[in-house]
């Protein structure tokens, strides 16, 4: 089998949602030679751009989403210890720190963006609902991440946004880190108010801002 | 049915896990099992469903889904469970009817049932955000004086001294006392003084600030009706529990509210459709409301106006009407903003979709209920009259119209054209309409209605 019928059988086992097989083929390919970048380049990620798109076309949902990420951690797994032993990074294609503000409960949308980015290739930290502004900061340091994402649903929850900027310029960190906002509550016109760096409307906005900034 | 208390407990004895694995290992696989064995499939067409066997399963699927997946409560990390016969007893046991209201104005609203043309509840409002007090009190005034309108949703007014409440502080609270006495004044001036509320408190987003403001001397009553959230998917937190007790414990009327997220942990519209239902058994069940807000959205369009929308809505009514009859009143969420043609013909879909399904009558929320100010009391007298003239229609014949409508605005969902706000629209003197575009916009919106079969006649 060559090395494109490989990527190809990767491919189809991340689409079709296949765990078993994905592993097996992703052990398939190391074995006929393949570096693990190129396993990932090639054959994971193709197949996560597929799902994203079926995704945003609302062929398939969160469920099939939050599966997809975890069967290409499955295959990430088998991958990990090649990469190490090989000494080279995973290329990731960046880092984000994502939350819901402090006082807002609300975690779907975030998660889903929390998912189209990790599928986007991106390094993700999730510090969930009900966040310090200052947790932000903290994390975000901690991971040396490129991009902080807060979502905020209500109208009352918005100002945790502005506080993490507020929080940001206070540490004299504002430049270190590019900050984007959404949520149900959140518009354009207040991104531009508090000095976001970008606002996306949906979770496909999101992912491209973040390609934007540090692709 | 069971009895508060024990209901509390079941928050604290039942299974412990993460959130995550709730959803992951429990939520997703049981309903995505669940609608593979009820078979329930939308051939993505049909907007208004006429299969009555069809409506019978995804009744049946939301019971299970119940039993088998449970609820979930963040604040103890356990599994809410409760059995076959609790979950389908609080189903037959649910109210199907409630009194709201005071004096003159007090009325009953009933659960209806499927192809009925009884005249539905007649609700017309929403929670939008208003800028100032003189718009926020002219607006609840001008919804209240349409003479057809039997309750109101009163928008939120979030400032105090020209800055925005933050979450949980005190001047929320002090926001949403001020919310309920706006209210009740803008309802005073029209004349319709016992009037009910029935989206208390639409500025409180937690238990202190709702308790606070439900006081009696600020103007709400236990006969206007107090609304309990889940959180997310099948969700209960301790905020909703402690409304739970407080509004039970004054006898007030409860909305049990859901919002299930199309594209969410449910997936598309058949899990949607089973998990509204779900939500109008639990709402019973774990909050015994004696009314429920059903307010599927879209998870990324923050609309309730797509086809598979619709079509979920229409189900989880027709699930409801076939076996609890609760009454229910369905939030349109739309796109097109206030006053425009787009706006007006996802309302006609939205009705057709709902009203012979038994649910009943409310108003269009616009622009994705993002935009202020956006309220205009014109634009809601006509949809309470758009949703008259669809009790004329059975479910089959309101399907072909609905797709009509819907074919209208298809193509502009993801690019909405933009509306009015009030003072566009009124003058803030003599609270007149003196714009005469939105006005001809509406005129020709009831013309093509006429045209296309529906006849909506003025109140």
């Amino acid at each position: 089998m060559d090395q494109n019928e490989l990527f190809d059988h990767l491919k189809k086992a991340m689409v079709d949602l296949e765990p078993e097989v994905l592993v097996s083929e992703t052990a398939k390919s190391l074995e006929a030679g393949i570096a693990p970048l190129e396993i990932i380049e090639k054959g994971l990620l193709p197949g996560l751009n597929t799902i994203g798109e079926l995704f945003e076309n609302e062929e398939i949902f969160l469920p099939e989403l939050m599966k997809s990420a975890q069967i290409f951690q499955g295959a990430m797994e088998l991958l990990q210890p090649k990469i190490q032993e090989q000494g080279v990074t995973a290329g990731k294609k960046g880092t984000v720190v994502i939350g819901t503000v402090k006082g807002d409960l609300h975690y779907i949308g975030k998660n889903i963006v929390k998912l189209l980015m990790e599928t986007s290739g991106f390094d993700v930290h999730d510090l969930g609902v009900d966040v310090d502004p200052f947790a932000f900061i903290v994390k975000a340091d901690e991971v040396k991440a490129d991009v902080i994402a807060l979502s905020a649903l209500l109208t009352t929850t918005l100002m945790g946004q502005r506080d993490v900027i507020e929080a940001l310029e206070g540490q004299g960190k504002r430049d270190k880190f590019k900050v984007i906002v959404g949520g149900g509550a959140v518009t354009k016109s207040w991104a531009d108010e508090i000095g976001a760096d970008g606002y996306a409307e949906n979770g496909y906005g999101a992912v491209g801002l973040v390609k934007s900034f540090v692709g | 049915m069971l009895d508060l208390i024990d209901v509390f407990e079941r928050a604290d004895t039942g299974l412990l896990i993460s959130d995550i694995d709730y959803y992951m290992n429990r939520f997703v696989p049981k309903l995505s099992e669940i609608v593979d064995r009820y078979q329930i499939k939308w051939d993505r067409q049909t907007i208004v469903n006429s299969d009555d066997d069809l409506a019978d399963r995804v009744f049946q699927a939301a019971v299970d889904l119940i039993v088998e997946a449970g609820a979930y409560c963040p604040d103890t990390n356990r599994v809410m469970e409760f059995s076959r016969e609790e979950v389908l007893r609080a189903a037959e046991q649910s109210p199907k009817a409630v009194r709201f209201g005071e004096g003159r104005e007090a009325k009953t609203m009933y659960g209806r049932g499927v192809d009925e043309d009884s005249v539905p509840w007649i609700h017309v409002g929403g929670g939008i955000y208003t800028t100032e007090e003189q718009i926020y009190l002219d607006t609840v005034e001008g919804l209240a004086s349409i003479g057809i309108v039997d309750s109101l949703s009163v928008p939120s007014i979030l400032h105090l001294r020209g800055k925005d409440a933050r979450v949980r502080s005190p001047q929320e609270l002090l926001a949403a006392i001020k919310t309920v006495i706006l209210a009740r004044e803008g309802i005073r001036r029209s004349g319709r003084t016992g009037l009910p509320i029935i989206n208390g408190i639409s500025a409180a987003s937690n238990s202190v600030s709702m308790i606070a403001a439900a006081s009696p001397q600020f103007g709400l009553r236990p006969s206007d009706g107090f609304l309990i959230d889940f959180l997310s998917e099948m969700m209960v937190n301790y905020e909703a529990l402690q409304k739970v007790a407080y509004f039970n414990s004054i006898s007030a009327n409860i909305g049990s509210t859901s919002t299930p997220m199309f594209g969410g942990y449910a997936g598309g519209a058949e899990g949607v459709a089973i998990l509204a239902t779900s939500y109008l058994i639990m709402g019973s069940l774990i909050y015994r409301g004696n009314y429920h807000y059903n307010a599927p959205l879209h998870q990324n369009l923050r609309i309730s106006s797509t086809k598979p929308l619709l079509w979920a809505i229409g189900m989880s009514n027709q699930a409801n009407a076939r076996h609890m009859k609760r009454p229910v009143v369905n939030l349109p969420y739309l796109a097109g903003g206030a006053g425009t043609k787009m706006y007006h013909y996802e309302m006609a879909a939205y009705m057709l979709s709902v009203v012979p399904a038994g649910g009943n009558i409310f108003s269009g929320h616009p622009a994705k209920s993002v935009e202020p100010d956006s309220l205009l009391p014109k634009d809601h007298q006509f949809h309470a009259e758009l949703g008259l003239a669809t009790v004329r229609y059975s479910r089959k014949d309101a399907d072909p119209l609905a797709r009509k409508f819907f074919a209208k605005y298809e193509n502009s969902i993801k690019t909405p054209t933009k509306g009015f706000r009030y003072d566009q629209v009124y003058d803030l003197k003599t609270k007149k309409i003196i714009n005469d575009d939105y006005l001809k916009i509406q005129d020709e919106v009831r013309a093509e209605y006429q045209e296309m079969g529906l006849e909506v006649l003025p109140s």
